[in-house]
Order: structure tokens, then C-alpha cells, then sequence
């Protein structure tokens, strides 16, 4: 067993008020730490993490001439940052810390009174703390530098706001956007709540600024391939889709001189293939060559491959501008950038799976996507608002809310609430009032979620306009197959009925969910997911934005349902964090990197194939192959260090001694 | 030759002796071997039984389970009623250790012990199932097919519901007893609220005839609109409903209907040839000649 008759430790508990006191005896704690071999000092405090909590440790390591600290309280998650700080100010190496989570691992897990178990785990979870803490060493963490330049995930209004403030700080900014083009959902709105401002309106002003910023480089039909290295570093390999059109920078780089596409939409004119436009839900045709609308950003047609036919007819159209090749493949570059924001949006969910609805079985049930186009002038009905099976102006129609939203019954639907869907039913009645004279709106909902500000008054106002709310969920939906009139079926959970309530559409508020593919980018980023599958931050209240990945950031509805006003904010505080690195210019890595014992090392290179992060190498050092570590590329996974047949490798703050230690300590139980 | 142990219940033996001949006819012809269940008593009936007394409801559904698990047999049954008791208290018992040690309790006094050891499926699941018979082999067994007939299908409720403890995935718009009905060479008709209830599930008929009977009466008007010839379902209570149900609709409301009712088990046995006498179609409350002449 390893021994250090030099080690001095001092061990400190914490009561946190009674989250911790309230489960054990903490006297009897520290009485026994007392006994502990190499325990020089123990002591208690109400709340180890304040002023004069942190002060007792630095106190004591100067007073007791400590070597190492233990410090029982919360997770090392919260408070490991804080107790190393104080470490350091008492004169020791921050490393020279070690810290025995009682709160989260014990006192939490035995509530409800005090328990002589609780206290007993205490002393062996304290016992086993000093057992690594007389072991601990002096580490120095390393510095590695940052790149001045930053890369956002997707461009939706929460994407386009990261770059615009990234941008803006002077940061180089890569801007990469799946579609052809960029102002995701929000370009697909008529109207924003509570404001009622045209949201094309405020958007464009945006996305002309992203597309004009010199720090901004936007790679729309781009999609993010692979993903190396950490914060500061990141190589990000990016697919640049084969969009069969050239820019007229791309032409100008291949000698075409004027050339490359000027938006003039001579090729759409002439392209024989029609399919449905997704930007328009569906409801609209686009060609083959195409733009999704008049506002796209950048103004480049693209060519759906899957769709195109290859007959030539648009590049003949094209002419001189020879902006069309029709053989253009995929490409791949690599760029490196400091830090990393995901701004990945949503979908809305396959709401037909409800099949008591019956979306996609009954022509007059759309969902609240469609209904923004259709209710939008710059739709395919020109803003006329109007039935799918007839063509006629509907005079009664039925909202259904939480469609697939706070619904536990499985399959599709959704146990979180949606957050915006409230909020926008009630400008689509307004919108129905204002259009429509003599239309009647029914909502069918379980609370009116009017939580924003100058949502309430909204509220307020759609109530006077003459909605009629109807608190009930809808148990299912029948048509008329003669008027494919809908009857909407549900109990009024006010009046104590059921109604029937026969209506000429139907709009189902559907549920949101991520959208399609960020699983994919999500996990290249290594960022987890929480439960209901959106990413997850680092910390729900006081990390919103950050990740468990270092440099990498949340902004908008990847994270979570938000409205636009939520969505902005949270992507100019993502903006703000991934600034903070790069204006740092470096950033300081813990020292937990394995090291090679060059004089043990045999070279045989093993550890080198297992290494998840290609941080390892074999090296010639003075005649013999050894192995080396790229300590910044090294996460202290320890996959090497459990193989390393020789014992040649030693995980820092790790050590096989530590751990040996402190499992010889837990067995013994202190005997 | 797929065995099951045949759980009759009361309504099919009862009232429509076709349903019971027709269950043991039609499932031979296409590979099933069903197994008299010796000593069975009621299933019981899931209203009411089980609105009243939960821990009876268990008991007896699970006496008629463990006579089953002596014959190491699946057990196999034509009624929604019947399904929902026997499969649903098998899946509870099977999943909860405390209520299944206190029903043991109660089974000791006869010397008998539930074990979870067998599964129970409805007929109709069974004839749909690719590895026991499949779409395919009732289409091959059909011997007269019931060529222009409209059929108008209800799958009942004790069958589909609560969605969670079943496995038929869509319960809003199945149409698998629909492929098994056009397997007969019938066509189907889509009709309003097709997942309705009969009216007479839950113990309403019961208690409250006429609130039962308006129920019936509206899935007679959607049924009828949708141009039906007959109804086709997979419950003998169902079945009654709609059958009886149309003689006290006329009674009671003066509508009239004429509908005749058939399940899915006496419509097979037509068309594998079985005459109207051996279905026992005379005992029908609506007269089915009208359209026997139409199919046959």
C-alpha cells in the first residue's frame, strides 16, 4: 500500500443548511474523520461554500500546515471550482483538493429524518476521500489557445441572431444552414404574436444584414460531416451539398467571368419536373431548379437532385451565366473554430399518428404550419384563407390546442408543453376575425398558457374579438362525407357536456419536437439529450445556454419549445458565452491527461488503436520507440491507462496508487 | 394444426348457437384446432363483474385461466366481453405479483393455483396473425364467395380499449377486420364513427336501456347511410345489441332497420359453405333471407 507519512489533511464538513445536517450526524462525522490516519485537522461549518466557509480553509491549511483538503458536501459539479479556489488561496496546489459528495449521494437519497446509515456512509465516504487526498500531487493545468472564430448551427431567426452578435464582436463566424436558404420557421409565418408585425417584415432586415456581415460567412445547403478536437479547437468537416448551381463568386473562381446565378429564375421557368414546395407545407409547387420564395437568402436557385431529370432545358436557359452543372457532386472543407453554437429548431410532430384527428384522412384538418401559409399573402392562396376540399372561405372553424402536447398517453404525443401554441392560436382567430366577416372560432384547450409579456392583454383581446373558448380536449374529430364539414367532438369540462360543434375546418395545434436530423448533430457535437429528446444544458436554471461539451452552446428551440422573443435571447446569451473563450484568446485545460512512463513504455503501441480521441502516438525517443500523449487532445477517459499491459501509463489526479488506495480503505474499513 | 383451449362464454352458447358452430367449423378449415375448456364458468362479465367487485372479477377470470394452464393450452374466444375479462386480468395478474398472490389465496380454496403460464387472444386476432393463419388461407378457405354484399364492420370496444393494454396498434381507424371480412370476396364500408360502441358494453344495457339503445340507433343511422347489407362484428353482446337491438329501437323509438347482424365467425361459415341452418341464422332477431339471396 502506498504511504505518504508526509500527508497533512484537513477535513471539512458541510450541514448546507439541513439539506445535509438534516439526514446525519455531522458531529459524529467529523469526530471520526479526527481518528483517520494523516487527518490533521477536521471542522464543520453551516455552509462550506460562503465567505467565511472558504476562509476556514484557507485558514487551516496555513494554521495546520496542511498537504491536502477534503471537503464533504454537494456534487464536485457545483462547488469543486469554488473549494479549489480556496485551496489555492490557502497556498496549495488547487489539485491538492478532493471532495466526498454527502448531499447528492447520501443526504439526498435518505431524506426525511436522521439516519444512523446516512452517517455511517458519511464516514466511509470521508474515509475514502482522504484515503485519495493524502495521495494527491501538484498539477499544473495547461493553456491551449483559442480560435478567433466561431461556427452557429443552423440559420432560423435564433441562429441568424448568434451569428449577427458573434459577428458583430469581431468574431469570424461560419453560418451553416441545411436548407438553401435561411430564416427557418419564422420566414414561414404570417403574423408574430402579441404584436401582430408581419414576420417576413421583421425577419428580411435580418437576414439581409447576415447575408451582407464581412465576418459572417453563410454556407446555406451545408450540413456539419465531422466533428474533432475540443473548445478553442474544434476541425469541423462541413458536406457542401451539391446545389447544381454556382454563385457568382464560385463562377468567377472557375473563369466564367459574369457569370454564376443571378436569381433571375429563367431556369425555373423552363424545368418540366413539379413537386410539392415544402416551405409552402406542400400546398405550392416548386421545380426541380428552384427557390423556396421571393425573399430567399442567399438568392441562388438550387437543383433537387432526387427530383431532377437532367434534360438540360435550364442550363440552355441559363446561357452565358453557365451558373448550372448539372454533374456538380458533393464537396468537403475543413474549417477550425473556437467555439460551436447549436441552433437546430424543430418540426412539428407527424400529428396524423393522432388518428382520432384524422389529419391526412379528413381534407379539411390541417395543422397550424399550414394554416400560417394559408393565411399569409405571400402564400399559395395569396393570404385567402380557404378549405382544402372546396376552395371556399370557412365560417366556422375549430383550433384544436395541445395536439399531441402534454399528452401522456405515448406513441407520438408529447408529455412537455409546446409553449407557443397558445399563444398562436389566438393570433390565428384574430387573423380569422380580420379576414373573415361573420367567421366563427372555437378553441378547444386545456389552459390558456399566456405567459409573456403583453400575452395576457392578447388574451384579453381575442376573448372580446369573439372566440369562444371551449375547455375540454378533443376526443375525436368525424367529417360529413357529403360537406366534409367536421364535427368536432369533445366535453366542455366547464359546463360538465359533451359537444358536438360542427365546423369547416379544423386546425391542429400540433405538437413540436427536435427536428429531423439534430439527433445526428447533436451527438457529433457529443452533447446529450434530455429526456423528452431536446438538447440538454449544462445546468436547467444557471447554464441555459452552455452544454456538457465545453464550447459548445444552445440558442433557440433545439433546446426546448421557446417563442421568437425567447429564442433571440437565448441565442444572443449563447453568442455571448462562445465570445467569452474567444476573446480570451486561451482557454485552460484540467490536467487530467494521461502520461507516458517513458523508462516502463515497450512501445508495442496498443493503447495507441484504442484511444477514442486520436490523442496518442508512437514516438522515437533516444533510440526507443515510445509512446506520447497530445495532452490537449487527451480527455482522461483512462482507456489507455487500464490497458497499458507494462502499467506504463499514469492517468494524472487518477493515479493507480489513488484508486488503489482508496478501494483498500472502503474494504478495510479503516481497520 | 395450431391447438388453442376454447373459452365459449355465454352469449355465442346461449343465444347464437351459429356463433359457437361456426368458431369450430371456420378455425379447422384454416389450421386452428380449437379445445373445449372443460369446467369454465362465466368469464365474467367485465361490467358487471368488475364494476362491482374487482377482486370476484379477478378470481373467476382467473379459475377459467388456470383450467387452461392445466390443459397447457393458449386459450381462444369470440367475444369482446369474454376478451376483455380473460386477457386483461391474464396481463394484470401476469404483471402484478401482489394482486396475483392475493388471488392465489382465494384459488387455494379449490386447490387451484394461477401461474401465468399461458396467453390468451381473441379468434379474430388469430385468423389475422401470418403465423397462425393470415389473410391468405381464409381467402383459400372461402369456398362461396360473398361476392356484392356491403359490409358494415364494428370491432367493439372491450376488444381495441383501454389502447395501452392492447397491442392492435391504430385503435382509431383499424381496417385488419376489414381485410379479413373482404377476404370473403364482400366488399366493406367506411362509415361515420366507426369506432363507436354498441351501446350495451359497460353494463348500460343493463341499467339504462334506452340511453343504450340511443347509442345503438345512431350507429344504425351511420351504418345504414354508408349503404350496408349487413354488420359484421367479433362479439356475441355486440352482436345482441345490434340484433335485438333494432326489434327495441322499432319498439321503443319506431325506427326501423332490418340490418341483419352476423359475426365475422357465422359470415365465414357461409362462405366456406356451411348452410344458414347449421348457423342457426333462423334464431337471428332480424331476418338474414334477404341477405342470404343476395350472397348466395
Amino acid at each position: 500500500m502506498a504511504e505518504n507519512s508526509e500527508a497533512r489533511i484537513g477535513v471539512f464538513l458541510c450541514h448546507c443548511g439541513t439539506n445535509i445536517a438534516g439526514s446525519m450526524s455531522i458531529d459524529e462525522v467529523v469526530d471520526y474523520a479526527k481518528t483517520l490516519p494523516y487527518v490533521a485537522h477536521a471542522d464543520q461549518y453551516q455552509y462550506m461554500c460562503s465567505t467565511p466557509g472558504q476562509k476556514k480553509i484557507a485558514d487551516a491549511i496555513k494554521e495546520h500546515n496542511l498537504t491536502g483538503i477534503v471537503v464533504a458536501a454537494c456534487s464536485p459539479r457545483l462547488h469543486e471550482p469554488t473549494f479549489r479556489t480556496a485551496t489555492k488561496e490557502g497556498g496549495l496546489n488547487p489539485f491538492r483538493f478532493e471532495m466526498a459528495n454527502i448531499r447528492e449521494q447520501n443526504a439526498w437519497v435518505h431524506m426525511h429524518g436522521m439516519h444512523d446509515e446516512s452517517t455511517a456512509k458519511a464516514k466511509d465516504q470521508v474515509r475514502i476521500a482522504v484515503a485519495k487526498a493524502a495521495l494527491l500531487e501538484d498539477l499544473i493545468p495547461k493553456s491551449v489557445p483559442v480560435e478567433h472564430a466561431a461556427m452557429v448551427v443552423g440559420a432560423g431567426v435564433g441562429g441568424m441572431q448568434a451569428a449577427l452578435d458573434l459577428a458583430s464582436a469581431g468574431i469570424k463566424t461560419y453560418l451553416i444552414e441545411a436548407q438553401p436558404t435561411i430564416g427557418g420557421r419564422m420566414s414561414q409565418l404570417d403574423k408574430t404574436f402579441p404584436t401582430l408585425d408581419c414576420s417576413q417584415c421583421i425577419l428580411t432586415p435580418k437576414m439581409v444584414d447576415v447575408g451582407r456581415h464581412p465576418n459572417i460567412e453563410l454556407l446555406t445547403y451545408h450540413e456539419v460531416e465531422k466533428v474533432e478536437g475540443y473548445i478553442g479547437n474544434f476541425d469541423i468537416t462541413i458536406r457542401k451539398k451539391a446545389r447544381g448551381v454556382l454563385t457568382p463568386t464560385e463562377a468567377t473562381a472557375k473563369g466564367i467571368v459574369g457569370g454564376g446565378c443571378n436569381g433571375c429564375g429563367d431556369c425555373s421557368g423552363v424545368c418540366p419536373v413539379i413537386k410539392p414546395n415544402p416551405f409552402e407545407m406542400g400546398m405550392a409547387p416548386r421545380k426541380a431548379i428552384y427557390i423556396y420564395h421571393a425573399q430567399v437568402m442567399p438568392l441562388i436557385y438550387t437543383v433537387d437532385f432526387d427530383a431532377c431529370v437532367k434534360c438540360g432545358l435550364c442550363v440552355e436557359a441559363c446561357g452565358e451565366k453557365k451558373a448550372i452543372d448539372l454533374e456538380m457532386v458533393d464537396e468537403f472543407r475543413q474549417v477550425k473554430v473556437g467555439t460551436v453554437v447549436l441552433a437546430t429548431g424543430f418540426d412539428l410532430i407527424p400529428i396524423e399518428e393522432k388518428k382520432e384527428w384524422g389529419y391526412k384522412r379528413f381534407e379539411n384538418v390541417i395543422n397550424s404550419l399550414e394554416f400560417e401559409r394559408l393565411i399569409c399573402a405571400s402564400g399559395p392562396t395569396g393570404g385567402h384563407l380557404v378549405r382544402p376540399s372546396d376552395g371556399k372561405t370557412p365560417k366556422a372553424v375549430g383550433i384544436v390546442l395541445c395536439a399531441g402536447s402534454r399528452d401522456n398517453t405515448g406513441g407520438v404525443a408529447k408529455a412537455y408543453c409546446s409553449r407557443f401554441c397558445c399563444m398562436y392560436s389566438l393570433k390565428h382567430a384574430h387573423q380569422m376575425y380580420e379576414k373573415i366577416p361573420g367567421c366563427k372560432v372555437y378553441l378547444f384547450y386545456m389552459d390558456i398558457r399566456s405567459f409573456g409579456k403583453a400575452y395576457e392583454e392578447f388574451y384579453y383581446r381575442i376573448q372580446n374579438e369573439g372566440a369562444k373558448f371551449i375547455r375540454g380536449r378533443v376526443a375525436n374529430i368525424l367529417e360529413d362525407s357529403d360537406t366534409k364539414n367536421l364535427h368536432v367532438f369533445a366535453e366542455d369540462t366547464l359546463l360538465g357536456r359533451p359537444v358536438d360543434i360542427e365546423v369547416d375546418l379544423v386546425i391542429l395545434a400540433a405538437a413540436t419536437e427536435p427536428k429531423d436530423g439534430a439527433n445526428v448533430v447533436r451527438k457529433k457535437f457529443g452533447v446529450s439529450a434530455s429526456q423528452d429528446g431536446w438538447m440538454l444544458e449544462a445546468h436547467p436554471k444557471l447554464n441555459p445556454c452552455g452544454t456538457t461539451t465545453a464550447g459548445v452552446f444552445l440558442a433557440g428551440v433545439c433546446q426546448g419549445p421557446k417563442d421568437i422573443p425567447d429564442t433571440v435571447a437565448q441565442a444572443e446569451g449563447a453568442a455571448s458565452a462562445a465570445s467569452i473563450p474567444i476573446h480570451m484568446g486561451e482557454v485552460e485545460l484540467e490536467p487530467y491527461f494521461a502520461m507516458c512512463m517513458e523508462e516502463l513504455c515497450a512501445g508495442c503501441g496498443m493503447c495507441v488503436n484504442l484511444c477514442p480521441y486520436s490523442a496518442l502516438a508512437l514516438v522515437e525517443k533516444d533510440g526507443r520507440t515510445v509512446m506520447q500523449v497530445t495532452e490537449a487532445k487527451c480527455k482522461g477517459c483512462g482507456t489507455c491507462g487500464g490497458f497499458c499491459p507494462g502499467g506504463a501509463i499514469k492517468m494524472q489526479h487518477f493515479t493507480t496508487p489513488q484508486i488503489v488506495n482508496q478501494i483498500h480503505q472502503f474494504l478495510t474499513g479503516g481497520e | 394444426m395450431h391447438e388453442y383451449a376454447f373459452f365459449l362464454g355465454c352469449i355465442a352458447p346461449n343465444r347464437y348457437p351459429g356463433c359457437e358452430a361456426s368458431a369450430i367449423k371456420t378455425s379447422e378449415k384454416v389450421g386452428i384446432k380449437l379445445l373445449p375448456l372443460k369446467g369454465a364458468s362465466c368469464c365474467p362479465a367485465p361490467g358487471a363483474f368488475g364494476s362491482i367487485d374487482l377482486n370476484v372479477w379477478y378470481a373467476m377470470a382467473a379459475r377459467n385461466i388456470v383450467l387452461a394452464e392445466e390443459m397447457k393450452k393458449d386459450i381462444t374466444l369470440i367475444c369482446n366481453g369474454c376478451y376483455k375479462s380473460i386477457y386483461e386480468v391474464n396481463h394484470i395478474l401476469k404483471h402484478n405479483d401482489e394482486l396475483r398472490d392475493g388471488v392465489n389465496e382465494v384459488l387455494k380454496e379449490i386447490d387451484m393455483e394461477y401461474k401465468g403460464s399461458i396467453d390468451v387472444y381473441h379468434l379474430a386476432e388469430l385468423y389475422y396473425d401470418e403465423k397462425i393463419c393470415g389473410v391468405r388461407k381464409i381467402r383459400e378457405s372461402v369456398t362461396t364467395p360473398l361476392t356484392g354484399a356491403k359490409i358494415a364492420v364494428h370491432y367493439g370496444c372491450h376488444l381495441m380499449k383501454p389502447k395501452k393494454e392492447r397491442h392492435f396498434g391504430d385503435t382509431e381507424n383499424p381496417m385488419w377486420l376489414e381485410e379479413l371480412v373482404e377476404a370473403m370476396g364482400a366488399e366493406t364500408v367506411q362509415y361515420r364513427n366507426k369506432m363507436q360502441c354498441c351501446g350495451a358494453g359497460g353494463g348500460v344495457r343493463g341499467y339504462d336501456i334506452v340511453h343504450a339503445l340511443d347509442i345503438t340507433n345512431e350507429k344504425m343511422i351511420n351504418m345504414r347511410e354508408a349503404g350496408a347489407d349487413a354488420i359484421t362484428e367479433v362479439c356475441p353482446f355486440c352482436q345482441l345489441q345490434f340484433d335485438r337491438g333494432q326489434i327495441e329501437i322499432k319498439e321503443k323509438f319506431g325506427d326501423v332497420y332490418n340490418i341483419p347482424v352476423l359475426h365475422y365467425n357465422e359470415l365465414l361459415g357461409l362462405a366456406q359453405g356451411m348452410s344458414p341452418q347449421d348457423l342457426a341464422l333462423d334464431l337471428h332477431a332480424i331476418d338474414c333471407s334477404p341477405f342470404l339471396e343476395k350472397v348466395l
